[in-house]
């Protein structure tokens, strides 16, 4: 059991005013039975009336909508938490099983599956590990290559690219293998910025894996989202009118 | 045909009811090589009849079908009993395109899923009732039958003083019962993408028959988890219940697809939290599926506990291997279905196909097995129907129209489509068939 506090912002500007702004948040840390939230709180600027709601994947959800003219969002959260790895989520769903738009595979990655799949053999522990070693040794982590929008597909061939495409990778290799897979959107002492890793299911319980860093999810790891792939998982999503052309958004995490 | 005879009156008034229809506008929309195009849609004045004593069985056996099938739905989005107790494989829910994972936990106003489900049927030569289709995500084409009946009564009256047909004009009425039956608190709307939508007359006719504000997304906006109209003076009103007919993964940017232009940012957070209810339910594509259909019967004897009143047409599902074997052994006079497609697309009859056509279909179909239904082609009863002066018999289907608010009822009427080409066996209006008017008699 870890005692951490955590700290996300984001500060989205544009370079014209906009209107008419709905914004759907996934930022506010789920209460899970490996992660106890002690504190949170969650500010957003300009002033704007918000409702929660927690959607089908157990995510808390923040809506808003922002009528008149603005020109920057900015929103942070800032809490504490007991984070404790010995316990299990069981939060099971069968479409964790099937392929989902991110993680589809093409020709190329399954062939490379089939390729491995000899070897995958033991508990479902021990192939998890196995598909993430296989993964460590074709794919270099390198910046720049991929986005968001980047599918597993995508990034294999490219064989670069960070942690969100790590995660789509192992989450098409565990899922062709027959084992349920989720993407999951969180917090990381290694890191500074949003993380990424993945969640397998034994047949029991969930466990983590952090094919980014081809190792455990320990109790460093806080958990802000979770679904079939980032697509679920996206911190913010938004809607807005207006000329502007231009968005930049700043990012800051810390976990400690 | 005796029958033919009573009709005389209307059917002497053929040119004129269609010169009408022209003149209101009833036409829908086709996309061909992406070029919008409205067409009539050729309206048959002779009525395909239907006696009391076939109508009861038919409403019996709708309603216990779409009963089923409201409960299936509350099923897959909530515990799942029906896969875990092993009636339906697993794998037919979830690779299925119409399941949307989204919908996990909603339950929506009194449970009802499908408020509006077309169910498309056949009648054999045995004159035995069969169910080709379940359409329940928004199905359209109720508004023909209405308006013929309303153009036909002004160009012939004396049709109805000759035959007792029941009235069928109570549909506006029975839609906004459903509507209000779904309806979370505040005004009723009909969503439409535009005027270069394929059903824009409909929802035009509906609006104004169901007292509801016909809407487009722009005028619409979520704020504090309830959907509002933007009214004219700058205010706001609340709508309770949004029928629409735009697909799920258009219907709210924030949660399906987020290049959307169409949608409603944040409609589902609204209708998650019972806010809005939404006609039909967002997720119910996992019941229409071709490959769901199969499993119709069984799911209404898990649910219901009573043995399906309507046959569905004999399928195979390739997926099983006896199946398979019957499919590769009787391809030639079978009828596929890619389960992917509506409209009449990915329908190939078998006897039409060239020996290596043939050939290459069955190395798709098992290269795919999930992707296809194989059915037996019925021989349908064919109705009389009116070409230039002369009756002669085509292939027609009707989609019935079942509506589920408080109790679930069957509308006395429905919509006959009927194939102009003597060859062919598809009806839909997209593939440039026509429409009947549909006459259930009172005794």
């Amino acid at each position: 059991m870890k005692h951490v506090n955590f700290y996300y912002s984001t500060k989205l500007t544009f370079d014209d005013y906009v209107h008419g702004h709905s914004f759907a948040l996934r930022i506010i840390p789920p209460e899970t039975e490996t992660q106890h939230i002690l504190s949170c709180s969650l500010n957003i600027s300009p002033y704007v009336s918000t409702q929660q709601t927690a959607d089908a994947f157990g995510n808390n959800v923040t809506t808003g909508y922002l009528k008149g003219d603005h020109r920057f969002l900015d929103f942070e959260i800032k809490g504490s938490a007991e984070v404790d790895h010995t316990k299990h989520r069981t939060d099971y769903m069968p479409c964790y099983l099937y392929q989902s738009q991110y993680t589809k595979p093409d020709d190329e990655l399954k062939t490379f599956y089939d390729s491995i799949r000899g070897k995958c053999t033991g508990t479902v522990q021990d192939r998890a590990a196995y598909l993430c070693d296989c993964l460590s040794d074709v794919i270099e982590y390198e910046k720049g290559f991929t986005s968001t929008t980047t599918t597993a597909a995508q990034a294999f061939e490219l064989k670069k690219g960070v942690c969100q495409d790590f995660s789509h990778i192992l989450i098409s290799l565990l899922r062709l293998d027959g084992i349920a897979a989720r993407y999951i959107a969180g917090l990381a002492f290694c890191d500074g910025e949003t993380h990424s890793w993945v969640e397998f299911w034994t047949g029991d319980h969930w466990e983590g894996i952090d094919p980014a860093n081809n190792c455990p999810v320990s109790d460093d790891y806080l958990v802000i989202s979770q679904g079939r792939d980032f697509r679920d998982c996206a911190i913010d999503r938004g809607v807005m009118f207006g000329k502007y052309t231009k968005q930049l958004q700043l990012v800051r995490s810390v976990l400690t | 045909m005796t029958q033919t005879k009573q009709f005389t009156k209307a059917v002497g008034n053929a040119n004129e009811i269609n010169e009408l229809l022209r003149r209101y506008g009833v036409k829908f929309g086709i996309y061909k090589n992406g070029v919008f195009n409205e067409q009539f849609f050729p309206f048959d004045p002779i009525p395909r009849v239907i006696s009391a004593e076939d109508f009861q069985g038919i409403e019996k056996g709708l309603v216990q079908r779409v009963n089923a099938l409201n409960e299936f739905l509350f099923d897959i989005y909530h515990e799942k009993n029906i896969v875990r107790d092993g009636v339906i494989p697993e794998d037919f829910i979830y690779i299925s395109k119409g399941y949307l994972a989204e919908c996990e936990g909603i339950t929506p106003k009194n449970k009802v899923y499908s408020h509006i489900s077309g169910i498309d049927l056949v009648q054999a030569k045995d004159g035995e009732w069969y169910i080709l289709e379940d359409n329940l995500r928004i199905p359209s084409g109720a508004s023909y039958p209405l308006i013929a009946r309303e153009l036909t009564r002004i160009a012939a009256p004396q049709a109805f003083e000759e035959n007792a047909v029941v009235d069928n004009r109570g549909y506006a009425e029975l839609l906004k019962e459903t509507m209000e039956n779904a309806n979370c608190g505040g005004i009723r709307a009909i969503l439409t993408p535009g005027r270069y939508n394929a059903a824009y007359f409909e929802h035009s006719y509906l609006a104004e028959h169901t007292d509801s504000v016909l809407v487009q997304n722009d005028e619409l906006f979520v704020e504090d988890n309830i959907l509002y109209h933007r009214t004219y003076s700058g205010g706001k009103t609340r709508i309770g219940v949004l029928y629409r007919r735009i697909a799920d993964e258009y219907l709210d940017p924030l949660t399906f697809y987020p290049e959307s232009l169409i949608g409603i940012p944040n409609l589902m957070e609204a209708y998650r939290s019972g806010n809005v209810g939404i006609i039909n339910a967002p997720g119910n594509g996992v019941a229409d599926d071709k490959g769901i259909y199969y499993f119709v019967p069984k799911m209404i004897k898990y649910y219901l506990g009573e043995e399906p009143i309507l046959k569905n047409a004999p399928t195979y599902l390739p997926f099983y291997e006896e199946d398979m074997k019957y499919v590769m052994e009787h391809l030639d006079t079978l009828v596929i279905k890619d389960v992917a497609e509506a409209g009449g697309y990915g329908v190939v009859f078998g006897s039409d196909l060239t020996k290596e056509k043939l050939e290459e279909f069955r190395r798709t179909i098992i290269a795919e097995p999930r992707r296809f239904i194989a059915q037996e082609v019925i021989d349908f009863l064919d109705l009389p129907i009116l070409d230039n002066g002369e009756t002669v018999m085509r292939k027609a289907d009707l989609r019935a129209f079942v509506l589920s608010g408080e109790t679930t009822r069957v509308w006395a009427s429905g919509l006959t489509r009927f194939s102009r080409n003597p060859d062919s066996f598809v009806v839909n209006s997209s593939q440039g068939g026509g429409f009947k008017d549909t006459w259930v008699l009172s005794r």
